[in-house]
């Protein structure tokens, strides 16, 4: 048997496992997105009308916010990751792993308890955070929960791990020594940072990026929970079609827009990514 | 309220728990793989499985533990996201999946008996059940017969009205039940509400503001004012969930004066744990033939599954023994009255701080002041112009 034959014969298993459990529920999802509205069979009878009626009635704002909260989120998100991940790097194994624990354990925790708890927090009136400061201080503070912005604190405070640990392996791919020869040669901190450090990082900071920004197109329980569905997001939509409104070809063919439009932020990022460098080979 | 009964309350009613999760997906993953490695006796468990398709209240650890215990079979359960959902997830085939399924009012007769997809009951079995009841539930009662009256249908359990409720801190109860529907109309509430988002009861409360008959047949009048009438009341809102834990606290803290859907089911364990201005408001009136309340009447029926008929009528008769009967009131940690409560026996097994809680008092007139929960004419459109005024909110 030659060698690509055999290759062939060790990657099948792997293909047939994801043709049945990744390819086809898609394709049955595509295929729901051409029935008629508001029917449950799949036929050969097609139509266009549901993607008609996803640019037609109204489902501009959930995509609108879903986008939104998925870049500022992924921006602050990085932002906040790049100096912690410089720090975490730099005391490596002098208290770091502490401060590490403490970021990554909340994330074996249910996403809605968390979210719970800093619905909890952030409650006017008997809340943690505004009892405490009356308690203690007798100051009568607001509550921004049941607004955009606890939606977006929400989704910064539950995906920042997400970019993270990725943006961390990418701070250990930089070697001392190139930033150091970038100093000896003159280079401004900002040159070091802008000309070495980001390049290096970039495969780390890039996959951390695509996560937080495809999870967060995904969520919904943010805007649930802290956010008293101030704004539909795109998730939302789509559950409302498959569950109370009982049109699935509907919310099939929304669920198809955002596997195509995750697909157009997704791949060309991955198309620039060397993983084989990132897991240093 | 305990900061743990609170976390108990919020874990339990958390929106997310009925919907697909990690903890579903790996449990589903895991039946997978041992179902394809040939695990026979796993799979006969599963097999043996008395399935109930269900809201929570059947759901109970205390009532399937006890079942079990009595009868040696073992219960699985899916709770439902919505009436109309269930019964397409039946529509589609799933008779061979479920067992029991227990729905509101209308379905059994309209839908699920016409179209095959549940077996009649014995009556000379189950009809003295009825006996046990309260006169309202006297055969023949319409719900629980077929059309033509010769069929019984299932089992008559849990009911109450579902309306709104009040803080009767800032709303005195009085006031509340002779404005009805209005407080949600008048500017002064705007920003001071919530709103329940189970949402086909949103749309027929929505219809009650409106001034439309929610269970008649619309007319473009009525569409249009019911389009005006969600999109003022939606963007008015000042939080929309579907946790009633969270407008509960929501109310405590001040944020909130009242909220709709609401009533029995969503207040009962607030007032219970000794916050009793959480108020369940049925209202004097409205547009539904001079009614504004809604009394919804859950019926448990066999579905067609040949699998395990008899198992299933074993288990119909069995929640209506005081017993389970009593589990199923306070079942998932909300008290909600039940059929058999007309019994002594199991009226006497809750304090009267319990019936308080579930506003016993006033009970009866509420129910008189409620027209039957019925399924919505149009209301595939009215739900479109609802989710529509969601998606423009914010």
């Amino acid at each position: 048997m030659t060698q690509q034959k055999l290759g062939l014969l060790f990657m099948a298993p792997v293909a047939a496992f994801l043709l049945i459990g990744f390819v086809s529920p898609i394709l049955i999802v595509g295929w729901y997105s051409l029935m008629e509205p508001r029917s449950f069979d799949l036929n050969t009878v097609f139509t266009i009308a549901n993607y008609r009626s996803a640019f037609s009635d109204g489902y501009g704002p959930p995509f609108f916010w879903s986008l939104s909260f998925a870049a500022v989120t992924t921006l602050t998100c990085l932002v906040l990751a790049w100096p912690t991940a410089k720090l975490l790097h730099r005391f490596a194994g002098r208290g770091a792993a502490v401060i590490t624990a403490l970021i990554a354990v909340p994330i074996f925790i249910s996403e809605s308890v968390r979210l719970f708890g800093m619905s909890l927090f952030l409650m006017p009136g008997g809340g943690i955070l505004a009892g405490s400061m009356r308690a203690l201080f007798d100051l009568s503070i607001g509550s921004v929960l049941n607004t955009k912005l606890a939606v977006y604190l929400g989704l910064v405070y539950v995906h920042f791990p997400f970019v993270l640990f990725p943006a961390l392996l990418g701070v250990a791919l930089i070697p001392q020594d190139r930033i150091d020869a970038a100093r000896d040669l003159g280079a401004s901190r900002w040159q070091v940072l802008r000309e070495v450090e980001l390049p290096l990082a970039l495969p780390g900071l890039v996959i951390g990026a695509l996560l937080t920004f495809v999870l967060c197109i995904g969520a919904n329980a943010e805007a649930a929970i802290l956010g008293g569905q101030t704004v539909t997001v795109l998730t939302r939509a789509v559950e409302q079609r498959f569950s109370y409104a009982q049109d699935w070809p509907m919310g099939a063919a929304l669920t198809m827009l955002v596997i195509a439009m995750t697909a157009v932020f997704v791949f060309p990022a991955l198309s620039r990514l060397d993983l084989n460098r990132l897991i240093r080979r | 309220m305990t900061a743990s009964r609170l976390l108990h309350q919020m874990a339990a009613s958390n929106p997310l728990r009925s919907g697909p999760n990690r903890r579903h997906v790996l449990g589903g993953l895991a039946a997978s793989v041992a179902a394809s490695a040939g695990l026979p006796k796993m799979a006969r468990a599963q097999d043996d499985a008395l399935a109930l398709l269900t809201w929570d209240a059947y759901a109970d650890p205390r009532l399937l533990d006890m079942w079990r215990e009595q009868t040696g079979t073992p219960i699985r359960y899916e709770i439902h996201i919505s009436d109309p959902t269930s019964v397409n997830r039946l529509r589609a085939g799933e008779t061979n999946v479920w067992d029991f399924v227990n729905l509101n009012n209308p379905w059994a007769r309209e839908i699920l008996w016409p179209e095959n997809l549940i077996y009649d009951l014995p009556r000379d079995r189950f009809e003295p059940l009825y006996a046990q009841m309260f006169e309202k539930f006297a055969m023949p009662y319409d719900w629980a017969l077929s059309k033509d009256g010769n069929n019984l249908l299932g089992v008559v359990q849990r009911f109450e009205t579902f309306d709104f409720v009040v803080n009767s801190d800032v709303i005195s109860p009085e006031m509340a039940k002779d404005e009805g529907w209005d407080l949600f109309n008048n500017p002064d509430f705007a920003n001071r509400y919530g709103i329940l988002a189970y949402e086909d009861w949103n749309v027929m409360d929505i219809c009650m503001g409106a001034g439309i008959h929610p269970f008649k047949p619309k007319t473009e009048a009525d569409f249009a004012k019911f389009e005006e009438t969600a999109r003022r009341w939606i963007n008015n809102a000042r939080l929309i969930t579907t946790d009633f834990v969270q407008l509960n606290l929501a109310m405590l803290n001040g944020e909130i004066d009242l909220y709709f859907t609401g009533g029995t089911y969503t207040a009962s364990s607030a007032r219970a744990e000794g916050a009793t201005n959480i108020y369940a408001i049925t209202p004097n009136s409205g547009p539904a033939d001079g009614k504004g309340g809604i009394n919804w009447i859950e019926l448990n029926s066999a579905v067609a599954n040949p699998n395990r008929k008899e198992a299933a009528f074993d288990f119909l008769e069995w929640i209506a023994t005081p017993d389970a009967a009593e589990i199923i009131a306070r079942g998932n940690g909300n008290l909600q009255p039940v059929s058999q409560m007309a019994q002594d026996e199991v009226l006497s097994r809750f304090s009267a701080d319990e019936l308080d809680a579930i506003q016993w008092d006033e009970f009866d007139q509420r129910i008189a002041n409620a027209v039957e929960f019925d399924i919505v004419p149009d209301y595939d459109r009215l739900y479109d112009i609802y989710s529509a005024a969601i998606r423009d909110r914010g």
